[in-house]
C-alpha cells in the first residue's frame, strides 16, 4: 500500500507552471556547500566520508545541488526551470534533522523584473495549495542598496567591506561607525599592523609592495602560505584608507545611515528613496526603475501592493544573493518564522563554475513550518 | 550492582600525572597485568565497586558525554571540542592543575600587517575577493574554531582537518593558518608562526570532570562521595599549613590571623593550650612571624596530609546536579 502523497497537488502546479522536478543526489559533497555558505554551515551538516576520503553530506538544501545538476547537464546557457518536493538535512536545536522543502529555480531568463515577480506569484500560488491565506510578503533589493553605496565613491576597501555586510544589519551599523571621525577608536592603533600602515600610507602600491618585500628580506621572514609580499602591502595601504576620516565618511555614514532606515509600503519608499537620492545628489535612476518595473509586474499579477513591506536594510548575507529578495510569513503563525525565502541569485552559477553570466531567482517553502 | 566507571588517559604524560593525582589522594591507581590490560581499580575499592577504564583523553570526553563513563580525567579543550552541549552533559568537578596548554590561532609570521582576530577577519574577506578561495585553516579542533571564528564576525573561510603536525600546513601549503593547541610556543615559533594577539581561544588543563548523562545509582554516588571527599582533603590539605604556637591571648591573635592571612582555628581557642592555626601556604611564614609578635617563644609549621571538613565542596555540587 502506498501512502497518499500530501504534496500532489504542489508537485502539479509546478509540473503545470512549466517547472518540471528534478530530484538531485542526497549524498553530496560537503566542500560544495561549505564554498559557498561558509564554515557555519558545518555544524548544521549531517556529514560522513567515502572509501577515497571524501567529506560528504546530507544535502542540506535543494538549491545547491540544482544549479551544480544543471551545469552539469551540459547545456549551462539554455534557460532552464526546476521544481522540487522532498527532504533536506539540517541539525537543529529543535525539530527533526529531516524535513521537507519545495520549491523551484528559474535559471537563465534575461526579462530579470518579470522574472522576479512570476516566481513570488508562483510561491504565493503554492501556499495557496497548501492552504495559507494570510501571507506576508517582506521584500529587499540588494542592487539598491549597492547603487547607493556605488555613489559614494568610497575607498574601494570600504565599499567592499559594507557590501559584504549588507543583510547583517548589526554588523553592517558597526562598520559605518567604524566609518565616522572617532569611529577609528574601536581599533587598536598602536598595533604594529596599524603603524606599519601608515608609514605606508600614501605610497604607490609598488613603491608599498617593494617597502614590505624589502622588510620581509632585513627580518629574515619567509612569505609563505598563500600571501605574498604584494598583497600584504596592498592590504597595509587598505588599512591606512580604511583609518583616514575625513568629512567625506562622515558624510558617507550619515548618508547609508539615512538610506538603510527607510521601510514601509514600497511605492512610498520609492517616493521616499527619490526624494533622499536628490537630497544627498546620488542618481538611483537605473536602480529604482528597475524597483518600480518589478513593483508593476508583481501588481500585474494581482498581488496587492498592502501585502508587501519593503526594508532597505533586508538582505541575506549570503554573497551569491545580488538583488531581489523576498520572504514570506504567515500572520496567524508568526512565531513559526519564514516559510517562504527567495530571491534573485546571479552570481550562484558563476560560483559553481559557470563561465558565461547566468541569471537566475527561486524559493523554497519550509513545507514543515505550514 | 555495576561499579562506578572512571575513565583515566592510558598514555604519556597525562597518564603519569593523573596516577600522581589519585595516589596523593591515598587511592592509587592499579593496573593488573600492566599497560595492556585497558581495566583497572582504584584504591583499596573492589572491582564491583569502582572500575577504571583506560582511554585517550579525546575517548574520555566522548564517553563522559555519551554517559559511559561516570567520572574521567580529560582536558577542557577536548571537553569543549567534542562535546556539543558541554553545559548539560559534564560537570567539571575541579581542575587538576596539570595538562595546562592553550588552544590558539597561529598565523605566518611574515604576516607582519595580521596581529589581532579583526585583521584576520579582513584579510580572509581580502583573500576572498582576490583568489575566490577562502583562506584555509588547519585544525583538529573544528568546534572550537568555528564557534572562535563565528563570535569575531569571520565567515570567509574553510577549515582543513588535521590529525597531526598541524603547524606545518602552512608550510606545506595546505593551509594559510592554523588552530592548535601549546604548550610553550617554542613549536610555533620553529615553524614560523605567531599567536594573535587575542588569537587564545581557550586556556586548558587537565580536569576531573563528571558525566551528567550516566546513570547514577545510590551506590555509586556513595563511591564518588567516598572518592571525591579523599580529593577535596587532599586539596584542601595541600593549600593550607598548620601552625601551632603558645601565645597568651589566642582569641584575638586567632582573631588577627583570620583577617590578615584567612587563618583559621578549626579546633577553637583556649587560653593555655598551644594555638593551632590552618593557614592558606602563601601566607604561612608571615602568619609565623604575626604569632611571634604575638609573644609566641617558638613557631611550629608543618605540612597536612588530609583535612576533612563537613562540607564536600566537590561532592556536594555534583550530587545537587546528578541527585534530582
Amino acid at each position: 500500500m502506498t501512502l497518499p502523497d500530501p504534496y500532489a497537488s504542489l508537485r502539479d502546479l509546478f509540473q503545470a507552471e512549466g517547472f518540471p522536478a528534478m530530484e538531485p543526489e542526497i549524498l553530496q559533497p560537503s566542500r560544495l556547500f561549505l564554498d559557498l555558505i561558509g564554515e557555519d554551515i558545518r555544524g548544521r551538516m549531517y556529514l560522513t566520508s567515502d572509501r577515497a576520503g571524501e567529506e560528504l553530506c546530507l544535502r542540506p538544501d535543494y538549491t545547491i545541488p540544482v544549479c551544480r545538476a544543471h551545469l552539469d547537464g551540459g547545456a549551462p546557457e539554455t534557460p532552464a526551470r526546476y521544481s522540487y518536493c522532498g527532504k533536506v538535512f539540517r541539525q537543529r536545536q529543535d525539530g527533526a534533522g529531516e524535513f521537507m522543502q519545495a520549491g523551484v529555480e528559474c535559471l537563465g531568463r534575461a526579462d530579470l523584473e518579470a522574472a522576479d515577480a512570476d516566481t513570488l506569484a508562483l510561491s504565493l500560488s503554492a501556499l495557496d495549495t497548501l492552504g495559507v491565506t494570510d501571507p506576508r510578503i517582506h521584500i529587499g533589493d540588494e542592487a539598491l542598496f549597492r547603487a547607493v553605496l556605488g555613489g559614494l565613491n568610497l575607498p574601494a576597501v570600504w565599499e567592499r567591506r559594507l557590501g559584504d555586510l549588507f543583510g547583517e544589519r548589526d554588523r553592517l551599523d558597526a562598520a559605518i561607525r567604524a566609518m565616522r571621525s572617532g569611529g577609528a577608536a574601536e581599533r587598536d592603533d598602536t598595533s604594529s599592523a596599524a603603524t606599519l600602515a601608515r608609514a605606508l600610507e600614501g605610497l604607490a602600491p609598488d613603491t608599498a609592495q617593494s617597502a614590505v618585500a624589502e622588510l620581509l628580506r632585513l627580518t629574515g621572514l619567509k612569505p609563505i602560505a598563500g600571501r605574498s609580499a604584494s598583497d600584504i602591502a596592498e592590504r597595509l595601504l587598505e588599512q591606512a584608507a580604511l583609518a583616514r576620516h575625513d568629512p567625506e565618511t562622515d558624510r558617507a555614514a550619515d548618508v547609508l545611515t539615512r538610506y538603510l532606515a527607510i521601510a514601509g509600503d514600497p511605492r512610498a519608499s520609492v517616493k521616499t528613496i527619490e526624494v533622499f537620492a536628490k537630497d544627498v545628489g546620488l542618481d538611483l535612476t537605473q536602480a529604482l526603475a528597475s524597483f518600480s518595473g518589478r513593483l508593476d509586474a508583481i501588481a500585474a499579477h494581482g498581488i496587492s501592493d498592502a501585502s508587501l513591506t519593503f526594508a532597505a536594510d533586508f538582505g541575506r548575507r549570503l554573497d551569491y544573493y545580488t538583488g531581489f529578495v523576498f520572504e514570506i510569513h504567515s500572520a496567524s503563525r508568526e512565531t513559526a518564522g519564514q516559510i517562504v525565502g527567495g530571491g534573485r541569485y546571479d552570481r550562484l552559477l558563476a560560483l559553481l563554475g559557470a563561465t558565461a553570466h547566468i541569471p537566475a531567482t527561486g524559493f523554497s517553502i519550509w513545507l514543515d513550518r505550514i | 550492582m555495576t561499579a562506578l566507571t572512571i575513565a583515566i588517559p592510558s598514555k604519556g604524560r597525562l597518564q603519569d600525572n593523573t596516577h600522581d593525582f589519585f595516589a596523593r589522594a591515598g587511592l592509587p591507581v592499579r593496573q593488573p597485568g600492566g599497560a595492556r590490560n585497558y581495566r583497572g581499580r582504584l584504591g583499596r575499592f573492589e572491582a564491583s565497586q569502582v572500575e577504571i577504564a583506560f582511554l585517550s583523553a579525546s575517548e574520555i570526553a566522548r564517553e563522559l558525554a555519551n554517559g559511559q563513563a561516570h567520572l574521567g580525567v580529560t582536558g577542557l579543550d577536548l571537553v569543549h571540542e567534542t562535546i556539543a552541549d558541554p553545559e548539560t552533559s559534564v560537570h567539571t568537578v575541579t581542575p587538576l592543575g596539570f595538562g595546562f596548554a592553550d588552544v590558539v590561532v597561529a598565523v605566518p609570521d611574515a604576516w607582519i600587517d595580521v596581529s589581532t582576530m579583526a585583521d584576520l577577519a579582513d584579510v580572509a574577506a581580502h583573500f576572498r575577493a582576490r583568489k575566490g578561495e577562502r583562506l584555509r585553516v588547519a585544525t583538529k579542533y573544528v568546534t572550537l574554531t568555528r564557534r572562535f571564528f563565528a563570535e569575531h564576525g569571520i565567515s570567509d573561510y574553510r577549515i582543513v582537518e588535521s590529525a597531526g603536525a598541524t603547524e606545518g600546513a602552512p608550510a606545506a601549503g595546505t593551509a594559510e593558518l592554523i588552530v592548535d593547541i601549546t604548550t610553550t610556543g617554542s613549536t610555533l615559533v620553529a615553524n614560523n608562526l605567531k599567536i594573535l594577539d587575542d588569537g587564545v581561544i581557550l586556556k586548558s588543563q587537565a580536569n576531573l570532570v563528571a558525566s551528567l548523562s550516566a546513570d547514577w545509582s545510590t551506590e555509586q554516588l556513595g563511591f564518588a562521595r567516598i572518592i571525591l571527599d579523599r580529593i577535596a582533603a587532599e586539596e584542601r590539605a595541600r593549600g593550607f599549613r598548620e601552625i601551632r604556637a603558645l601565645v597568651a591571648a589566642p582569641e584575638l591573635t586567632a582573631r588577627a590571623a583570620g583577617e590578615q592571612f584567612g587563618a583559621i582555628a578549626p579546633f577553637g581557642t583556649q587560653v593555655g593550650q598551644p594555638l593551632l592555626l590552618h593557614c592558606p601556604a602563601a601566607s604561612a611564614a608571615d602568619c609565623a612571624t604575626l604569632l611571634r609578635d604575638h609573644g609566641a617563644p617558638h613557631v611550629s609549621v608543618t605540612t597536612l596530609d588530609y583535612v576533612f571538613g563537613t562540607s564536600n565542596p566537590l561532592y556536594d555540587p555534583l550530587a545537587e546536579k546528578v541527585g534530582s
